[in-house]
């Protein structure tokens, strides 16, 4: 479609993803959302670690330069481990064992910690602490690269874009997002709404002039073009004007009948929850890692995941905080990763048992976070019980090693996401799992066979709604008194509320945004999910 | 200080095996700043060097610090340093000076671990 500047603005009618209107000047992003990863493919080969490398040893020395005596001595040592052989060597061996580079890299750094940390005498045992800081210096060189950022207050216009890229926008100057593709059920469209961004997908190709003004309509779909020319004033972006009906004490609810319902939130950016009263909730129900841990390089950096989980866990005081494991793959891609192979493939508990690499540097961020409050772990995509023995296992082997480095930890409670008609058919055989959580999005993309990266086929999982709810009221007959919750879309969606009442659901995990309406609309209905009399 | 040292000579002035044996005099073994000195020069040569402690047979990287500083090394341990290759005998030289000056570490003040 070619638009030219017109008398009127020109409207293209396309999919709402994200309520609220917003008007700005357009961001017209020239690539593919993919293309322009942080991490692109292949930047994870050795020449980029090698370059993280040289940045660290080029700032060591610009340090070494201006301090003297102890000082300077670590700094020698910490730029010379960096210049290590022996370091080199191992990273190759691990590499052409198929490994990706940074994590052989760190895995021959975290040797040497070991090493060190096993050390009979003192003096050489506190060595391991610079090391560790060299390690996270490296990391944090590599994870440094964002991409191009666009102006505060823009449009967004693209193919796609990118959860970090999203993540990484300053949104405070309000802002929107038009894709050309993308669904509505996509997880930018999920962060968009947690976030009161207002954007619009599925408007197919346009051609717009980066600097010319446009304004979307979130709730109805639509995107007027050129309305500086028309000089349409822009309507205040909604804000968070829903009344708090339910008397939200700590998420405790109670359903008209007298029913105790708890109520949590979802979160995204671990960042978010700081403007957030954790009073409101009952806990986070569900903490979406792999939008806290961006790239390949903060994959492998355990104590940037730490500081994260930590930060939670301290948030919620003493409440339940459900850390989902990395849910990389499918409609999320981590750059840098080849095996990816759309929803149905690697994704999940499957590409984290199959990299246990990866899984590894985030069980002992977990496990060493564990004290700091109440940590739940919840395993992403899990199929057969066994998946959920191997992750065990991992816990397990990592924790006596912490034990053994004298580290403190704490094993979490461990639960598994039932988002695979398999698994939910078959929950009464997850003996293993400690609680359950319903993801309702991939529910629905499995029993619908419809992907929910693609538009087109949103009509086709609404429809599926009811296959979902009878599903899971079947499944909640199988859950053996064991904690369920529902964290998916259906949770946030009101007019579902009384069919997930009806099948059994007391725990609900909504984006804070939605959390004050889905309260409202709980403490009006019967726990059979009747509505209240008198409502 | 005993050193011995054994030349294959290939005919080749600046291309060359060679070998010395030393001992560690000083309490300062080859902890952190030692290790730094010792790897460092060890670095400046394009030979390849290795390093057995105590009669080993397990010949250690020279040029790598987690190996050095791994090696254990204490006051009486007897070091072999060998070399193979461009400039091993001026290597051999300069590490073996280095280790009889105490690795420079009368000329330094601040930590001595």
């Amino acid at each position: 479609m070619k638009i030219r500047s017109m008398a009127e603005p020109l409207k293209l009618q396309a999919t709402g993803a994200s309520p609220g209107i917003a008007s700005g000047q357009v961001y017209l992003a020239e690539r593919s959302a993919l293309v322009s990863m942080p991490v692109a493919p292949g930047a994870s080969g050795p020449g980029t670690l090698a370059d993280a490398v040289e940045t660290a040893i080029a700032a060591l020395q610009h340090l070494a330069d201006r301090v003297d005596g102890e000082s300077r001595d670590i700094i020698d040592f910490q730029i010379e481990v960096l210049r290590d052989p022996t370091i080199a060597e191992m990273t190759e061996k691990r590499v052409s064992a198929g490994e990706h580079t940074v994590f052989a890299w760190v895995a021959a750094i975290d040797a040497h910690i070991a090493e060190l940390e096993d050390a009979d005498e003192e003096e050489v045992r506190a060595r391991a602490v610079d090391i560790l800081d060299i390690k996270n210096r490296v990391l944090g060189n590599l994870s440094g690269t964002p991409v191009e950022d666009f102006p505060a207050g823009s449009i967004f216009v693209g193919k796609d874009i990118e959860p970090s890229r999203f993540l990484g926008h300053d949104w405070s100057r309000g802002g929107g997002i038009v894709l050309f593709g993308g669904s509505a059920s996509g997880h930018v469209a999920l962060l968009a709404r947690a976030k009161f961004i207002p954007m619009v997908v599925g408007c197919g190709r346009f051609d717009v002039a980066t600097d010319s003004q446009v304004r979307i309509d979130g709730d109805a779909g639509t995107v007027f073009l050129d309305t500086q020319a028309e000089g349409i004033s822009s309507a205040p972006a909604r804000g968070q004007s829903r009344t708090d009906a339910a008397a939200i004490n700590h998420g405790k609810l109670q359903t008209s009948d007298g029913v105790p319902i708890l109520l949590s939130i979802n979160v995204n950016d671990p960042w978010e929850i700081a403007s957030i009263d954790a009073a409101t909730a009952a806990g986070i129900g569900l903490l979406r890692s792999e939008f806290a841990v961006r790239s390949l390089a903060d994959t492998a950096n355990e104590d940037k995941q730490f500081q994260i989980y930590r930060r939670a866990l301290e948030w919620a005081g003493g409440k339940p905080v459900t850390i989902r494991m990395l849910d990389i793959g499918g409609d999320k891609p981590l750059a840098g990763l080849e095996d990816d192979s759309g929803a149905m493939g690697m994704r999940g508990i499957r590409l984290l048992l199959a990299r246990p690499e990866i899984a590894r540097v985030q069980v002992r961020a977990l496990l060493r976070a564990a004290p700091f409050g109440n940590l739940r772990v919840l395993l992403p995509m899990v199929t057969f019980p066994s998946e959920i023995d191997d992750m065990r296992r991992i816990f397990a082997e990592e924790t006596g090693l912490l034990l053994r480095r004298k580290i403190a930890h704490r094993l979490p409670q461990i639960g598994m996401m039932v988002e695979v008609p398999a698994a939910a058919l078959m929950l009464d055989t997850f003996d293993n799992a400690e609680f359950f959580s319903f993801g309702t999005n991939d529910l629905a993309q499995y029993l619908a066979a419809s992907a929910r990266d693609g538009s087109d086929l949103s009509a086709y999982r609404d429809k599926a709604a009811p296959a979902v709810v009878r599903l899971i009221t079947q499944a909640m007959t199988l859950a053996a008194g064991k904690p369920v919750s529902i964290c998916g879309d259906m949770a946030g969606d009101p007019s579902a509320l009384p069919a997930l009442l009806a099948a059994g659901l007391r725990h609900f995990s909504v984006a804070p945004a939605q959390r004050p309406a889905i309260g409202s609309a709980l403490v009006g209905l019967n726990a059979d999910g009747t509505r209240a009399a008198g409502d | 200080m005993s050193g011995s040292r054994l030349t294959i000579g290939e005919g080749e002035p600046l291309a060359a095996k060679c070998q010395t044996e030393i001992e560690v005099k000083h309490g300062v073994g080859l902890h952190a700043r030692p290790s730094v000195t010792f790897t460092r020069l060890a670095k400046s040569f394009p030979c390849s060097i290795e390093v057995a402690v105590n009669g080993s047979d397990i010949w250690l990287n020279g040029k790598s610090i987690i190996k050095i500083m791994g090696a254990r090394i204490r006051k009486g341990s007897i070091l072999r340093i060998r070399a193979d290759g461009i400039l091993a005998e001026e290597a051999i030289r300069a590490l073996k000076e280095l280790i009889e000056r105490n690795f420079d570490e009368d000329k330094k003040h601040g930590r001595t671990a």
